[in-house]
């Protein structure tokens, strides 16, 4: 009667789901959402599934020659993560269940193996749905074909799913009979380093020695002594039980892919027999538990993924805020705050000058620095064309952060304008302020050749100067942009607890995404123009470094310009944007 | 029956503030005379889609008032605050609060109230003593710490100034969340379910500070389910049924009309019979 009710509970949720998403592809944001997601996967996944290939077929020549030791290698990678889980949890076992399901089964009178059944049935879609996605990721590795890696897949989270749990439900015995994690680490550590010991002391018996490192044809003869440590001596029988759970996965045709789920299955129903009848109390962990992953979810949700959760520890404020001026300012000042410990004028400085004398005692090495220095610069350079585009989507203490806040926003005496201004700052001076850094690297350790090209310090600087100068302005732009996504399509970041999930959420992302590189790409092209422009009549009567200083903030001006005329246009849109009208 | 105060209540003092808009930069003269309502609200509706949440509502409230505003679940007591409040915009109609138009000029209007809802709102990573210095910048209270300070320990939360509200028990975060509002010593108050959550201490002690608030000369809305709370401390009530209006006057005046001859008609028979609901068994 229990089981059929949490049953009933666990269908009927999947099924209103289901619906839910259903019903709100028929409004039109949601349906184009859906459509692009759709295709995305169709297009990554599907496609050659429905072209009639699994992703099966003869396996390549490395897998079909070395079968047998990638077979035990997986093995014994699933050993070690099953192991770590005797040495790692330092808690007591909890299930996870969500906070309404603590509140009607904790006090029901369901019995205690009922609700871990309920919990591995529930985790069962989880797995499932994971199992698929893998079977479509890893097309084409393996032998067998999507439906054997699938079943194949399922069998190896379903063992370690099962596993986990029972070796929580132990540890926690553990626990209660006054075994100290310390104790339990310690002594569970030296057993496995004793095994390995005797494993190794047998292969330096037995076994010729390891190829030397460096030689001709290493990886093969690595391949190949790893092959014979694993086939013979004491690690096939340490290695026979998880060998067993992987060989389906394994299994190149479908008779060798029943045969080896028999064991498979055994194993399952060993570990559920374990896990079943562990006595365990598991309840108060668990409530604890739901109630952190319901603020970690609330908190993603609202795309404060810097957080996850509530802060353990105040942040010292980046600056004393006075109670006279601009009321943006506070805004900034907050959202800085939430950006957490480190981010104050005082902690940036002294980066500053760690980097700037680290900097300058590696350039006095002359004999290293060369290349070094090039490879420095370098990566500086590339970090900061990677922040241009991966800054935006990783800073988000701005109205993305605060967009739950948004009644608390509205109710302050602020012109919408101020609001946006305060919000979109903080990410953005963040940002410019790792670029500048970046930025100091870069000329430092720029080479004083590129090729045939000379390049002396006074261009080195301009350069700098210019970027300097620039990359400010393009942050603010860049972090514009997302900010009005959350004005315009405030559903699409994922508002309440119920908010959009599946493919149109991968579809919205993908549309959000490629719009935002557009408006990116467009805001830039006037600056860019002005550059060009102000850089060919500068450079007449200032030289070429001066002409890229002059264009630097010529192009500067303009995306300054633009940034303002967006955040006044956007203002306008806070004052008239009603929250209550996208939650309905 | 009123509640007289006993001692140091919440915002108990009105410091230099209420109607004086004390410390504030930039504020331009008053508009309306001291004796006009603080909250006039003409003809406001608000709809969602083809959902008519609040419809045609009317109504004033002058200093000193205390204004009850109930009526079932759903009647629209929320979005009407909220549209009151600024915080969302009516689809029709017009809210002045202190003289100034809240479509028009939302920002002298936002900062003549304070709006405290039935759940602590609060950042998650801003300390007690952020909160209020963040508060004093928005509302531009330049003397603001003289101002907290004695009323953080009115407050008893004069020691959490470095906590986190994660850190703070729920009857403190409305505590911090009191001591943010007040702070720029709003002439117009907007209350949503104020008990929530509050035992008896905090429920006396805000029952008063409603009293003391009103005394000093603010306006004060309040939304709450419980009649016999807004029985004690409310001038006037306010009946929403469906997002209309059902009556609205002084409590005498609604008892009068729904008496049926007897003397002793309270708040809860008014509601029920004003409201057409079944008391029930």
């Amino acid at each position: 009667m229990i089981a059929g009710a949490l049953f009933y509970y666990q269908f009927h949720s999947l099924k209103n789901r289901l619906l839910t998403r259903v019903k709100r592809l028929r409004q039109p944001k949601y349906l184009v959402g859906a459509v692009v997601g759709a295709l995305y996967f169709y297009y990554y996944f599907f496609r050659g599934l429905a072209r009639g290939r699994s992703g099966g077929g003869p396996p390549g020549p490395f897998f079909a020659q070395h079968q047998d030791l990638i077979e035990s290698v997986t093995a014994l990678g699933l050993m070690v993560m099953m192991l770590l889980a005797w040495v790692l949890p330092h808690s007591r076992a909890a299930l996870a269940f969500t906070e309404a399901e603590v509140s009607f089964l904790f006090s029901a009178p369901i019995g205690r193996r009922a609700l871990i059944n309920f919990k591995l049935l529930k985790s069962q879609a989880a797995i499932l749905f994971s199992a698929v996605i893998m079977a479509l990721i890893g097309r084409g590795w393996g032998g067998g074909n999507f439906v054997i890696r699938g079943l194949g897949w399922w069998v190896l989270l379903a063992v370690f799913n099962l596993h986990l749990l029972g070796s929580s439900f132990a540890l926690t015995m553990l626990m209660d009979r006054g075994i100290s994690n310390w104790r339990r680490r310690t002594m569970f550590v030296g057993a496995v380093a004793g095994v390995a010991l005797a494993v190794w002391l047998w292969a330096r018996n037995a076994l010729p020695a390891p190829p030397a490192v460096g030689g001709t044809d290493y990886a093969t003869q690595l391949a190949d002594y790893g092959a014979q440590v694993l086939r013979s001596g004491p690690l096939p029988y340490l290695l026979f039980p998880f060998r067993l759970v992987v060989a389906p996965w394994f299994a190149s045709n479908f008779s060798r892919f029943v045969a080896a789920m028999g064991p498979a299955l055994a194993i399952i129903g060993l570990l559920y027999w374990w896990v079943a009848r562990s006595n365990v109390a598991f309840e108060e962990a668990s409530l604890e538990m739901s109630r952190k992953v319901s603020e970690r979810i609330a908190a993603a949700r609202s795309g404060n993924w810097q957080s996850m959760g509530k802060p353990k520890k105040a942040a010292r404020a980046p600056f004393v805020l006075r109670p006279a001026g601009n009321p943006a300012v506070a805004v900034f000042w907050k959202n800085l705050i939430s950006a957490g410990q480190f981010v104050t004028a005082r902690f940036w400085l002294m980066l500053v000058w760690i980097t700037v004398f680290g900097a300058m005692i590696l350039q006095s090495q002359s004999r290293h620095a060369g290349r070094m220095g090039s490879g420095l610069a370098m990566l500086a350079v590339m970090l900061l064309g990677m922040s241009l585009i991966s800054g935006p989507q990783m800073l988000r203490n701005d109205l993305r952060q605060d967009l739950r806040a948004a009644d608390m926003l509205k109710m302050f005496p602020m012109a919408g304008w101020q609001v946006v201004l305060g919000e979109v700052l903080a990410p953005a001076v963040m940002l410019a302020c790792v670029q500048w850094l970046l930025i100091v690297l870069a000329a430092i350790f720029c080479p004083d050749r590129l090729g045939s090209h000379a390049i002396p310090p006074l261009n080195r600087l301009s350069f700098a100067l210019a970027a300097a100068a620039v990359l400010p302005c393009v942050d603010l732009i860049a972090m514009l942009i997302p900010n009005a996504s959350v004005l315009f399509f405030p559903a699409w970041f994922q508002l309440g607890k119920e908010g959009p999930r599946g493919f149109e959420t991968t579809g919205q992302q993908l549309i959000l995404m490629f719009g935002q590189m557009l408006a990116l790409v467009l805001s830039l092209l006037p600056a860019g123009v002005a550059f060009v422009v102000v850089f060919i009549c500068s450079s007449f009567v200032f030289g070429p470094a001066g002409g890229v200083v002059a264009g630097g903030l010529a192009a500067a001006a303009i995306l300054a310009a633009e940034a303002g005329v967006a955040i006044k246009l956007l203002g306008g849109v806070f004052d008239r944007f009603d929250l209550s009208g996208e939650i309905l | 029956m009123v509640l007289e105060a006993q001692g140091e209540v919440w915002g108990l003092s009105p410091g230099p503030g209420i109607g004086m808009v004390a410390g504030m930069d930039d504020t331009p003269p008053r508009i309306t005379d001291a004796a006009g309502p603080q909250i006039e609200v003409a003809g406001l509706t608000k709809l969602y889609g083809t959902f008519v949440a609040v419809s045609d509502l009317s109504f004033s409230v002058r200093r000193g008032e205390v204004i009850g505003l109930v009526g079932p679940n759903g009647a629209g007591k929320t979005t009407t605050l909220r549209c009151l409040a600024g915080v969302i915009p009516p689809t029709r109609g017009a809210v002045r609060i202190g003289g100034f138009d809240m479509g028009q000029e939302p920002i002298e209007a936002k900062r003549r109230l304070a709006f405290f809802s039935d759940e602590p709102r609060l950042f998650d990573y801003l300390t007690v003593a952020q909160h209020l210095a963040f508060t004093a910048r928005i509302y531009g209270v330049g003397n603001y710490e003289e101002i907290a300070r004695p009323l953080l320990e009115e407050l008893e939360i004069a020691d959490k100034g470095d906590k986190l509200p994660g850190e703070l028990s729920r009857g403190m975060k409305q505590k911090l969340v009191i001591a943010c509002g007040l702070l720029h010593s709003p002439e117009v108050i907007f209350f949503d379910e104020p008990l929530t959550g509050l035992d008896p201490i905090g429920i006396r002690r805000m029952k008063d500070s409603i009293l003391k608030r009103a005394r000093a000369g603010a306006a004060i809305l309040i939304s709450s389910h419980l009649l016999h709370l807004l029985e004690e401390v409310c001038s006037h009530v306010l009946i929403l049924k469906n997002g209309q209006k059902v009556i609205d006057g002084t409590l005498e005046e609604v008892r009068a009309r729904y008496s049926e001859q007897s003397g002793d008609t309270n708040l809860e028979d008014v509601f029920f019979r004003a409201t057409g609901e079944n008391k029930g068994s």
